[in-house]
């Protein structure tokens, strides 16, 4: 984002934006930033909180009446939520182990389960949604992960779907979890899907196949977040890794 | 809230490994007119594209046009970091990318006009000497489109 900046007013375009990482800004010196103490993911603060946005906006654009600079300013208030007087929106759905099916079976179970809430969340949102990258309906995805975990391979043979995939069961996952409306607590959702669902066990157990050919190492970055590796509650270990 | 820290140690260590060395020479463009007539484009390294359009690559510098007429129901994502929340632009577009806010600033007077395509970048995996090329194309663009200046979001 900063070397866009950098390279966008070499070539005369004046430009302002969002940082949401202030040491990396401070290092990097684009020319004009704006820190935010928002959650990555979340540059403009809040969803549908159309006069907060403009705070926000206003704040960054102020800094192109700058006369000199790099100037990098902070804009020092939080983004309210919503309705954090309110409990967050509970899981709607309840994840029961059941290890002693395959996966394909589990993966395709789940997300069946999960088809009516991910209906519902399209009616909420007037029927946005960001799944269908992978082109390919949901069970399908799912059952063709189940088996590539039931005959122990990993999906080298096709990295650019597999990638598709694990995409858009995610986003799946996450509207279906948050098809309610009212308040949702993002990492309390993002925590479902990661340890308590099988296809969050699903793609541990892809992650650590693929960390062990050293060529994949990189790769199984984009397959599973950080947090979902150290983020686990003490004692909350995994009964199993393979069925 | 977040702030650095505030975030667990391998968070702070993954972010923090990303501060880069300035880039050289400096660059800087000098207000020439005031903001109330300034038309202004939108950019964003959140990795969206309108539905149909090509995907990002694992790691990828090219960039994707977003006309300013789209629907923005119809913008998806395929960044490939896992490490942002998303379910807050499966919410709101404009909290990643705030083109109704734009269009209101330029409706009350705030700003002179909004361009008529902004870019979507994909910031991830790649150093940001990577962004040259195509940031000076899009530069080009900016300018046959009269923009004075961006506004840029990241994810």
């Amino acid at each position: 984002m900063c070397a866009l900046g950098h390279y966008l007013e070499q070539a005369g375009i004046a430009t302002t934006g969002i940082s949401l990482v202030r040491e990396n800004a401070e290092a990097l010196r684009p020319p004009r930033s704006l820190w935010v103490p928002f959650p990555l993911g979340r540059p403009m603060g809040s969803p549908h909180n159309e006069g907060f946005q403009h705070k926000v906006m206003s704040a960054a654009l102020d800094l192109l009446n700058h006369e000199h600079g790099p100037i990098l300013e902070d804009f020092g208030e939080d983004a309210p939520d919503g309705t954090a007087q309110d409990e967050p929106v509970v899981c709607p759905v309840s994840f029961s182990p059941s290890v002693e099916d395959n996966w394909h079976n589990r993966l395709t179970h789940e997300v069946a389960t999960l088809a009516p809430w991910y209906a519902m969340g399209l009616e909420r949102r007037a029927n946005r949604t960001l799944f269908g990258l992978s082109g390919s309906p949901v069970e399908d995805l799912a059952g063709k992960l189940g088996d590539y975990l039931d005959q122990d391979q990993l999906p080298t043979d096709n990295l650019k779907w597999f990638k598709r995939a694990i995409d858009d069961l995610k986003v799946f996952y996450l509207e279906a979890l948050t098809a309610q409306p009212g308040h949702h607590d993002s990492a309390m959702v993002n925590r479902t899907i990661w340890h308590e669902t099988a296809f969050g066990r699903a793609l541990r157990v892809f992650y650590d196949g693929l960390c062990e050919r050293p060529e994949l190492k990189n790769f199984a970055r984009i397959v599973l977040p950080r947090a979902a590796l150290h983020g686990r509650p003490e004692g909350d270990q995994p009964t199993e890794i393979k069925p | 809230m977040v702030r650095l820290s505030d975030l667990p140690e391998y968070e702070r260590e993954h972010l923090v490994g990303k501060n880069m060395a300035p880039l050289h020479p400096p660059a800087w463009v000098a207000p020439v007119k005031p903001l109330r007539e300034q038309r202004l484009a939108l950019i964003t390294t959140a990795g969206i594209h309108p539905r149909g359009a090509p995907a990002f690559e694992f790691a990828d510098a090219s960039f994707r046009p977003i006309s300013t007429g789209v629907a923005l129901d119809e913008l998806v994502m395929s960044h490939s970091s896992v490490n942002f929340d998303r379910s807050g632009f499966i919410e709101d577009v404009n909290l990643v990318f705030p083109l109704d806010r734009l269009r209101e600033r330029a409706a009350w007077g705030k700003i002179g006009s909004v361009a008529e395509v902004h870019y979507s970048f994909m910031g991830a995996g790649l150093s940001p000497d990577a962004f040259e090329r195509s940031a000076s194309q899009v530069a080009g663009l900016l300018k046959q489109d009269r923009v004075d200046a961006v506004f840029l979001t990241p994810v």
